[in-house]
């Protein structure tokens, strides 16, 4: 619904001075800014559950406590390397979007929702088979809390690439104005940066 | 491109709202930032109400040592209540939501905060938390205080999950709003409004906003994890199995420390509105009272464990918390002394707005004065949980955000309601409340400092004499607000129409007729000045500039 908004100043701006709801919230400045905090304020969320990991691991005589094993590195990093891939596919997808080639944009996103979705199935295959608890130990408390929650950010994420993917092929989106688009990408690298941290903390400090 | 033309694209890219047709939309679901400011100030000025009838309970309950009023349990959900209620769906909401939304864009001469529809939703996940949260009282309510401390929150019945859920989802609203205010302040000035030329309340309100998204979130990983704990069985806490509860005091504490600085900071901005106003001077120190409101803010990320001098830290934390702790009188007397050289030789003009900044002035001097008290560790050893510190708190919060949010209520209400209060009512309001504030709360120092604890239900006879003063002083402070009751509804129905600018005030707000259209500023205006050039030609472009800055009450 394209709601007609008076503007003064005729002659300038959008439209020649009026402007609809869509293109008001289309203006690129505002957006990012809101959305760069948006995500500063998301990785608190994280920062504030790693201080508590480190915090328990410092209470702890070993860490991880006995009884309770580390998840396999290998797996992890081969989780890893999938969702690091699926940054670079997301980073290209978001330039082929620009070059104005359609076809190169939808390949390389689908290709980032399959990696995305593929560390998903990691990551539950690693949940079946780890000889660790939520409940059971200080370990576990962390490593499910902040790999869950990261994982939920992954499967937020993934929903947001095919909304965008969906919504580009509606034509939502053109190489000048792709706001939606510059976001999932965005998103896409902060929940890959947050798995270099976390990998680091569970897998191999 | 010239700055000339940025500036008419700048204006023409700002939209005029369309104006809303229905009922739900104008009042209900409205995205006018001054609409969604309204809702705030009623919900939270509910919520203070009922948080003040939790307080006067806690006061019955003390009138005699050994009072069956209340049960024990009841006592401790009664402050539990009292607290929550008070700091997350009172104070809060009303300095950032209510003032905030309403001030802020108005006076940075934009037509709407930066993501109305955001602004609206963040006004709507409110109510939903007040009634989460007052639905646990069915459920086993929690009765550990405010601040729900492992293990005694987790032995509490499921009350514990509710009260999460209500803060989780009042803290996703002042994140979300933070995030817009800051947003808004950053890209939405009026041309030629630099950062130095801002009114102070926007810096105010600025700052608020950064710490708010720091520091919400924190919290809401340790409700987060509280709720694991109580749900899951998650063992964060749980000492047998490796956890430790110091930890969700560190959690908590980091947000809870800088939030006593969004309860505050605010209200810093709007004395920093109200003093040059009456005092007809310009602010002295208007660039140290802003960057000192910064310097603050970076401050209170750094001493949360000041609250946990108690927890067995050990003298290597506690010492530097406690150096940092005092460092922050250092700003906070930067603006004290600086209010107060701008009352020095000025022509007062006492109204109602102007005498509670200066009960302000003097019961916050107080709380800080004691809060320097309770920084140094021998000291908070000693007074820690008791009455002492409850009077600290009181005079900082009530005396301080309390005190400051009322002067602006008498402040800005003209502007909101287009009415102009009652003068002599209003005198007679702040004088009860000042009078009985003090009667109030400065007793508690004295019982604090004679070793009553604080959050029990029983106290020695000792104390009764004390205590049964405070009750009294309590009620009659509560029975001052129906003074405010009362001026309101009177202003609504007969008061005076106020004009655009009835106090002779200079920021932007004024500049437009009471109440602001819905759109605010036809025009958008360009700023040549700071705001508080008192005896200078307003600094504002054509048609702003046209308003009486000539008092008119």
């Amino acid at each position: 619904m394209a709601v007609k908004t008076e503007t003064l100043g005729h002659g300038h701006g959008y439209g020649h001075g009026v402007m609809t709801q869509e293109e008001y919230v289309e203006q690129r400045d505002l957006r990012f800014l809101g959305f760069l905090l948006f995500l500063f304020t998301d990785s608190i969320f994280f920062t504030a559950y790693i201080f508590a990991a480190l915090y328990l691991r410092s209470a702890a005589p070993v860490w991880p406590p006995v009884g309770v094993e580390r998840p396999d590195v290998n797996l992890g990093a081969v989780n890893a390397i999938i969702l690091f891939g699926s940054g670079i596919t997301a980073h290209y997808a978001m330039h082929r979007l620009k070059e104005s080639r359609l076809a190169g944009y939808i390949w390389f996103t689908i290709a980032t929702i399959i990696l995305g979705s593929a560390f998903l199935g990691g990551q539950a295959y690693e949940y079946a088979h780890i000889h660790a608890t939520w409940s059971g130990s200080t370990f576990g408390a962390a490593f499910f809390t902040l790999t869950g929650l990261h994982g939920f950010h992954v499967l937020v994420g993934v929903v947001y690439l095919i909304v965008t993917l969906l919504q580009s092929l509606a034509g939502k989106y053109t190489p000048e104005r792709h706001f939606g688009l510059t976001a999932a990408t965005l998103y896409w690298h902060f929940v890959d940066v947050i798995w270099v941290v976390l990998f680091f903390l569970f897998y191999i400090y | 491109m010239s700055t000339d033309t940025i500036d008419i694209l700048r204006r023409a890219e700002a939209p005029i709202h369309p104006a809303p047709e229905s009922f739900i939309k104008k009042y209900i679901f409205s995205v006018d930032h001054k609409v969604v400011g309204i809702q705030y100030f009623i919900v939270s000025g509910l919520m203070i109400l009922l948080s003040g009838l939790f307080a006067e309970a806690i006061r019955v309950q003390l009138t005699g040592p050994h009072n069956t009023f209340l049960t024990p349990q009841q006592f401790d959900e009664a402050f539990t209540f009292h607290g929550t209620l008070m700091v997350w769906f009172g104070a809060i909401p009303l300095v950032t939501g209510a003032f905030g939304n309403f001030v802020m864009p108005l006076q940075i001469g934009a037509r709407d905060v930066a993501f109305p529809w955001l602004n609206m939703f963040s006004f709507w996940t409110f109510p939903p938390a007040v009634l989460i949260l007052l639905s646990s009282l069915a459920f086993g309510a929690p009765n550990a205080g405010w601040t729900e401390y492992p293990p005694v929150s987790l032995q509490a019945g499921v009350g514990i999950v509710f009260w999460t859920t209500a803060v989780f989802t009042v803290g996703i609203g002042a994140t979300l709003t933070a995030l817009n205010f800051l947003t808004t302040v950053i890209k939405m000035r009026a041309p030629g409004m630099t950062f130095t030329r801002m009114p102070l309340f926007v810096w105010a309100s600025a700052v608020t906003a950064v710490l708010s998204l720091v520091a919400t979130t924190a919290l809401a990983s340790a409700l987060g994890s509280l709720f694991l704990s109580h749900v899951f069985n998650v063992p964060f806490y749980d000492p047998s199995r490796g956890g430790t509860v110091v930890l969700f005091q560190h959690m908590f504490w980091f947000y809870s420390h800088p939030a006593v600085y969004i309860l505050i900071i605010p209200v810093f901005g709007i004395v920093s509105e109200i003093i040059p106003t009456f005092a007809r001077k310009p602010i002295f120190g208007y660039k140290l009272i802003a960057y000192s409101t910064v310097s603050i803010a970076l401050l209170s990320f750094m001493v949360w464990a000041h609250h946990m001098f108690t927890s067995g830290l050990g003298p290597w934390v506690t010492m530097p918390f406690m150096i940092l702790s005092m460092l922050i009188a250092v700003p906070t007397g930067i603006k004290i002394f600086s209010w107060t050289a701008t009352l020095f030789g000025a022509n007062l003009r006492l109204t109602t707005a102007m005498l509670f900044v200066l009960g302000f002035l003097s019961t916050f001097t107080i709380g800080g004065i004691t809060g320097v008290m309770l920084a140094s560790v021998p000291v908070d050893w000693h007074e820690h949980a008791t009455y002492f510190l409850v009077a600290h708190i009181h005079y900082v919060l009530f005396g301080g955000t309390l005190m400051g949010v009322l002067g602006g209520i008498y402040y800005w209400w003209p502007k909101v309601t287009g009415r102009l209060m009652n003068e002599k009512l209003g005198k007679w309001h702040f004088w009860l409340t000042f009078i009985f504030f003090n009667a109030t709360f400065l007793p508690m120092h004295f019982v604090g400092l004679l070793g009553m604890p604080r959050r029990v239900a029983y106290y020695d006879p000792a104390f009764h004499g004390l205590n049964l003063f405070i009750s009294i002083s309590a009620f009659l402070l509560a029975g001052a607000f129906l003074l405010l009751f009362a001026n309101a509804f009177w202003s609504l129905k007969k008061g005076q129409a106020a004009g655009p600018n009835p106090w002779g005030a200079r920021t932007l707000e004024w500049m437009i007729s009471s109440p602001p259209p819905h759109y605010n500023f036809k025009e958008i205006p360009e700023v040549y000045s700071t705001p508080y050039g008192y005896g200078e030609p307003l600094p504002y472009s054509a048609p702003y500039n046209q308003v009486s800055t000539t008092p008119t009450y």
